[in-house]
């Protein structure tokens, strides 16, 4: 089970957040300050951060955080919405989500951070396949045969699945899996993903998996 | 005083004095070393040297005290003065103008004096050289005259023999004094002109802040001073900058904390809402649930662009300019739009083609909270004509973006009122970053075009 460690002063909101989390199946740990927060830090999955507490600001716990464990995915959730209070947190934070939100958004952005932080060792089901992210292994469910792929397919698959849902522009999927700038008109992505549909879609005219998004980019929703 | 001795007046009165006094001091030294040079070489000194006046009024006294005087008398008269002037020579002439004696005399005297000859003597002697004085002998001047000569270089004061031997030598050493005097005031003036540069360009110097630097004071003189009075406006400045930036930093905090305060509640309320949803309700319930929820969003909206328009018409909002690619920009705000308007079965046309230039100077965060704001107001406003395009394009004189629906236009009563301000912010964002932008909008739907002259 996924243990949230949710730092929020205000009572309501806490208790709300705490109860909408625990329902679709979190473990939360909701604390009114972060003054006992060091005693939690290793046993938690996320971290979720108001900025306005009492004693410690949401700044300062998180970079304390982030100073002890690294990996520790932290999402900020506060009604400070200025640019300033934005870029600072995301400083050091994996996200930052103003108030009022809605609870699905939070949870959909739980998420997220959880597969990139390859919190979730779940066994991800999208269509006809079985992805195992974090043995990196790709099993066509129907014939129960495993998908092998090139590593700069590997690369671009797995970037997907750590970003489920999210759209990719093409300079995005490319600069981070070529590790170089993205120049206008170059083919090399098209044609990885055109091989890479051969492999995974059960049709690659018609693929289900990697979606084309017009004019922007690809998505691989769950 | 000791403030005006490290004046530079006082050390340019210093050096005129030092000139003066060196002046001066050549003519003494030149003096003396006559004098000494003089009684080296066996000249008399100084003081037996006698002035002309002196000479012809003893000659006078003497002539006119003697009486019926004889012819050894005057000899002994005559000896006397050439042993107190040894270059005089003198010689007697009686009544009835004839030669009675004579000494020392060079030159050939006539032994019969005519009136003619006294007359032509006269003449030729007067102002002359040598130095001749005539006086009757007796009150009576019944015994004729007596004349003694001498030439008058006798005479010279010392002050004219200094001109004669050393006068070529009182120039160059005049001349070389006032050159010396030249130069050092050359230097002085350039020592104060370089001082003066330096200063100027310290003072153009800017730091990081974009404030002048203070300069280090070296000498306490006037332009000492002015150094310090620089320094002292350099503080000021920095002064009035930082509490400029303190209460910016106020004005800002202030404006956080109001909108936090707002936001904080409407979280509330949006967690009351929620948990209302878990009841069984009505679907009059549940329609009333979802318009408290639109009100909150619409509400969180409002305090969001009232804060940045406040921010914004202040110019206190942070603006940093960067040179972005602004195809690659629109693409990857349209990337997180996209499920929003997907979610709205929005049909979405993106058509970002190539334009002639694509790098935009503007600042990331601001023309993202362009963009944000017009989408934004598609897809609350425009839901009744289902479509978005978003297309580059380059004209005749501009690269453009076209962001247009199919919406009922904004001139349509359910456009809500607050869209005012968004629009507000889009258009101040826009001029502040050089770019241009219009609005088309009937009852078929609205198109903005954001352009960027070419």
């Amino acid at each position: 089970m996924v243990r949230v460690l949710y730092v929020e002063d205000d009572g309501e909101i806490g208790e709300w957040i705490t109860k909408d989390l625990t329902d679709r199946g979190y473990e939360v740990i909701w604390l009114p300050s972060g003054n006992k927060i060091d005693s939690y830090i290793s046993m938690v999955d996320i971290v979720i951060l108001d900025i306005m507490l009492p004693g410690l600001d949401g700044f300062s716990l998180g970079r304390r955080i982030k100073k002890e464990k690294e990996e520790l995915p932290i999402l900020m959730l506060s009604a400070r919405t200025a640019v300033e209070d934005k870029i600072e947190g995301l400083d050091f934070a994996e996200d930052y989500l103003t108030k009022p939100f809605h609870p699905d958004e939070l949870a959909a952005r739980i998420e997220v951070l959880l597969r990139r932080f390859q919190k979730r060792n779940d066994i991800l089901d999208i269509r006809h396949l079985r992805v195992y992210s974090k043995d990196m292994r790709i099993v066509h469910k129907q014939t129960n045969e495993e998908i092998l792929l090139t590593g700069k397919q590997y690369h671009l698959f797995f970037y997907f699945i750590r970003h489920l849902n999210q759209i990719l522009t093409k300079e995005q999927l490319y600069e981070s899996v070529w590790g170089e700038t993205f120049l206008e008109g170059d083919k090399t992505l098209m044609v990885h993903i055109r091989y890479l549909r051969e492999k995974i879609e059960l049709n690659p005219a018609k693929p289900t998996i990697i979606e084309t998004i017009r004019g922007i980019g690809y998505r691989v929703k769950l | 005083m000791k403030r005006f001795l490290r004046s530079l007046l006082a050390k340019y009165m210093l050096i005129i004095f030092m000139a003066l006094i060196l002046l001066q001091l050549t003519y003494f030294m030149l003096a003396l070393v006559n004098i000494v040079g003089m009684n080296l070489a066996g000249h008399p000194p100084l003081d037996e040297k006698f002035s002309e006046e002196e000479v012809e009024q003893e000659w006078h006294e003497a002539a006119s005290n003697m009486k019926n005087v004889s012819k050894e008398e005057m000899s002994e008269h005559f000896s006397k003065w050439s042993e107190k002037y040894t270059e005089a020579s003198m010689f007697w002439i009686d009544e009835n103008g004839k030669l009675i004696l004579e000494k020392n005399v060079e030159e050939a005297l006539p032994q019969e004096w005519t009136s003619t000859f006294a007359v032509e003597f006269i003449k030729e002697r007067y102002g002359g050289d040598p130095f001749t004085v005539i006086a009757f002998v007796g009150t009576n001047k019944e015994q004729g005259f007596i004349v003694t000569e001498m030439p008058r270089s006798a005479f010279n004061p010392p002050i004219v023999d200094i001109y004669d031997k050393y006068g070529s030598l009182l120039t160059i050493g005049v001349v070389v004094i006032i050159f010396l005097f030249i130069v050092v005031s050359f230097l002085f003036f350039r020592g104060i002109r370089k001082r003066l540069l330096q200063l100027q360009e310290a003072m153009e110097l800017r730091d990081t802040d974009g404030l002048p630097i203070e300069v280090n004071i070296m000498k306490k003189d006037e332009i000492g001073q002015l150094e310090n009075t620089f320094n002292q406006m350099v503080t000021e400045l920095r002064d009035s900058k930082r509490r400029e930036k303190e209460e910016e930093q106020l004005r800002r905090e202030l404006i956080a904390n109001l909108s936090h305060d707002l936001r904080t509640p409407l979280t509330k309320i949006r967690a009351q809402s929620d948990s209302l949803k878990q009841e069984d309700l009505s679907t009059d319930g549940k329609n009333a649930l979802q318009a408290i929820d639109s009100s909150i969003y619409n509400t969180a909206r409002l305090i969001d662009n009232l804060m940045s328009y406040t921010l914004l018409s202040a110019s206190k909002y942070t603006f940093e300019p960067k040179k972005i690619d602004i195809i690659r920009f629109v693409r990857e705000s349209l990337a997180t739009w996209y499920p929003s308007f997907e979610e709205a079965n929005f049909g979405i046309d993106v058509n970002l083609a190539p334009i002639n230039d694509a790098k935009w100077v503007v600042d990331p965060l601001w023309f993202g909270r362009i963009l944000d704001n017009l989408f934004q107001n598609v897809l609350r406003h425009a839901k009744s004509g289902n479509y978005i395009s978003v297309k580059t394009k380059t004209t005749e004189h501009y690269d453009v973006i076209i962001i247009s629906d199919r919406g009922a236009g904004m001139n349509h009563p359910s456009y809500e009122k607050g869209i005012g301000i968004g629009l507000s912010i889009v258009d101040m964002m826009v001029k502040e970053m050089n770019l241009e932008w219009d609005i088309d909008s009937n009852e078929k739907g609205t198109t903005i075009r954001i352009k960027r002259s070419r």
